[in-house]
């Protein structure tokens, strides 16, 4: 599949924005254990909810035409693109509802408004998953740990980032603790990253495409001169050894190193960009190794 | 009703007649638009509604029931026998012309955010609103067969309407209520029917000679129906037994003839 920029952005960005806000939120109802003054707490959010949108915008930048988008919110029904779309809309009322009521003193109604807004960020980082992992014409992504990645690599990313946001707050309320929570999501990350690296769900063969049940096939010719719609959007063949230099990077950056820093050291702002930079290369392979069925109707043997 | 079409995968010749027709019904039609870029350029391309692609089969009794269980390599001196190049004579060249095939599970309606793409209920036609399209392209992933593509001027997704504006044109004689491509066809390899009726010729068609499943294991349920190619007529070559005194003097004039 084609790699494109406004999308991988998107679900980078976006998915440590959600996480982010998932962890302050939890953060800010345990003052014994992670110590935020209320500047620290509104500047998380405040970062959360620019990181998200940023990443929701910049996932419009790959429609075709962008006046219709509007009626992207009409098919929850059956879409996980549009469900998608009516939870990242959902998430602002509700956010603005839990601030709401935790200035105004509705002290009670506080954990139920929290409560509301973690699980449509949860809902929102699923149904991003389930956009790739519902298909079938591209076997690489049709398995549950699709959406199970991206969940936990918002929350891991988030983890990370939220560790750094914390290191915003005022020197006298103190050192920060190690970040028990980022490391275990950067290690839950890692498994799950191999878990999904080494099963690959199914394969689909040249034969099957044209139901010949003995013997082979081979393509004699594509029946274009030059490059359409198809071997644009799914023609993408990425280098072999390229693909190997980025993954050892990726999982470096994305996980490695971030576990490192936090753990031996304070150095929390440069493990959070190398964990985004690392998600973001780890999002690129996602597109560029992932391989539609149509390959197969254009002479490959196997996808 | 169940409309779709019927192609035939022997009698295809391969000819892009159907495409081209296609392109002409469809190129500015108030349905769809298929634009071109760069037509007359170094890289043209463009949108096209149905595509052919060749294939070559080899080995497989169906498409050559000759040969069937040759999976050795062939043995020819000049040839190598492992990997590509590789071939047993007299495999079967199959023409496969493609455009969506109005599938009863079109899982490219079942992704799309907007409602832009949907399935007619009376007649299964699967059809994209450009009044609603954002061209996102989701549909496009969605499907096996490559049958959308992305109108670049229009920024909507373009696909064939089985020519849904000649199929119930009033105006047009009625044997001209087909698809352009159907008409178009100088083999008579494809057809056009109802499936839900058992009578009309693609249900029949489709019985007598039985469908290639494409990709079936997907489970979109394509009604369009790829028939599969007849066993051919067994052909013994044999030349017949002359033996008169003409014939050997022929025989001993073309023996000098080679010296
Ligand atoms: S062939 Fe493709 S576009 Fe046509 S109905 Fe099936 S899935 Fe949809
Ligand atoms: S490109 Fe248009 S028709 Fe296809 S899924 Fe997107 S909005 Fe629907």
């Amino acid at each position: 599949m084609k790699p494109a920029l406004s999308v991988i952005f998107f679900t980078v960005f976006s998915g440590a924005g959600l996480g982010l806000l998932i962890w302050t939120l939890i953060a800010s109802t345990m003052p014994q254990h992670i110590r935020m003054d209320a500047a620290t707490f509104y500047k998380a959010i405040g970062i959360a909810l620019v990181l998200t949108t940023a990443g929701l915008l910049s996932s419009t930048l790959h429609l075709a035409n962008r006046k219709n988008a509007v009626y992207a919110l009409t098919r929850w029904k059956t879409s996980w693109l549009s469900r998608e779309g009516v939870f990242a809309l959902l998430l602002y009322p509700l956010v603005a509802a839990h601030l709401f009521v935790i200035h105004s003193g509705y002290a009670s109604l506080a954990p139920f408004t929290m409560l509301k807004v973690i699980a449509c960020a949860l809902a929102i980082l699923f149904c991003t998953g389930m956009i790739y992992g519902c298909l079938p014409t591209v076997p690489r992504w049709n398995t549950w740990m699709t959406p199970a990645k991206y969940v936990v690599f918002g929350l891991m990313s988030g983890a990370v980032l939220f560790t750094s946001a914390l290191s915003l707050r005022p020197v006298e309320v103190g050192p920060i603790r190690t970040p028990m929570m980022a490391l275990v999501f950067l290690a839950l990350g890692i498994v799950l990253y191999f878990a999904y690296l080494l099963r690959y769900p199914r394969a689909h063969t040249i034969e099957s495409a044209l139901g010949v049940k003995q013997g082979r096939v081979r393509m004699l010719d594509v029946g274009h001169s030059h490059g359409t719609f198809l071997t644009h959007e799914f023609g993408f063949q990425l280098a072999r050894d390229k693909a190997h230099l980025l993954r050892w990077l990726s999982i470096l950056w994305a996980f490695v190193i971030p576990f490192a820093l936090l753990a031996w050291s304070q150095w929390y702002w440069v493990a959070t960009v190398f964990c985004i930079a690392g998600l973001l290369v780890e999002r690129w392979l996602f597109f560029a190794e992932a391989q539609h069925v149509v390959r197969l109707y254009h002479g490959q043997r196997v996808v | 009703m169940r409309l779709g079409l019927a192609i035939d995968l022997d009698t295809c010749v391969g000819c892009h007649a159907c495409a081209v027709a296609c392109k002409e019904w469809n190129g500015a039609s108030l349905m769809g638009g298929a634009p071109d870029y760069d037509a007359h350029g170094k890289a043209p391309s463009g949108v096209w509604y149905n595509r052919i692609r060749h294939f070559e089969i080899e080995g497989d009794p169906a498409f050559s029931p000759h040969r069937c269980g040759s999976t050795e390599p062939h043995p020819h001196p000049n040839l190598p026998l492992e990997g590509e190049g590789t071939h047993v004579p007299l495999s079967k060249t199959v023409n496969v012309p493609m455009s969506c095939m109005h599938c009863e599970e079109a899982h490219c309606v079942t992704v799309c955010p907007t409602g832009a793409s949907y399935k007619r209920a009376e007649d299964g036609i699967v059809l994209v609103d450009p009044n609603r399209c954002m061209g996102c392209n989701y549909c496009a992933w969605a499907c096996p067969y490559g049958a959308r593509e992305l109108d670049e001027n229009a920024g909507v997704m373009k696909k064939c309407t089985l020519c849904v504006d000649r199929i119930y044109d009033q105006q047009l004689p009625e044997e001209e209520r087909q698809p352009a491509c159907v008409l178009a066809c100088p083999t008579h390899a494809r057809h056009f029917g109802d499936y839900d009726d058992p009578q009309s010729k693609v249900s029949q068609l489709a019985a007598q000679r039985g469908r290639q499943s494409m990709l079936d294991e997907l489970g979109y349920k394509p009604t369009n129906a790829y028939l599969s190619p007849r066993a051919p007529a067994q052909v013994m070559p044999s030349l017949p037994v002359r033996s008169g005194l003409s014939e050997k003097a022929k025989a001993f004039v073309n023996r000098l003839i080679q010296l």
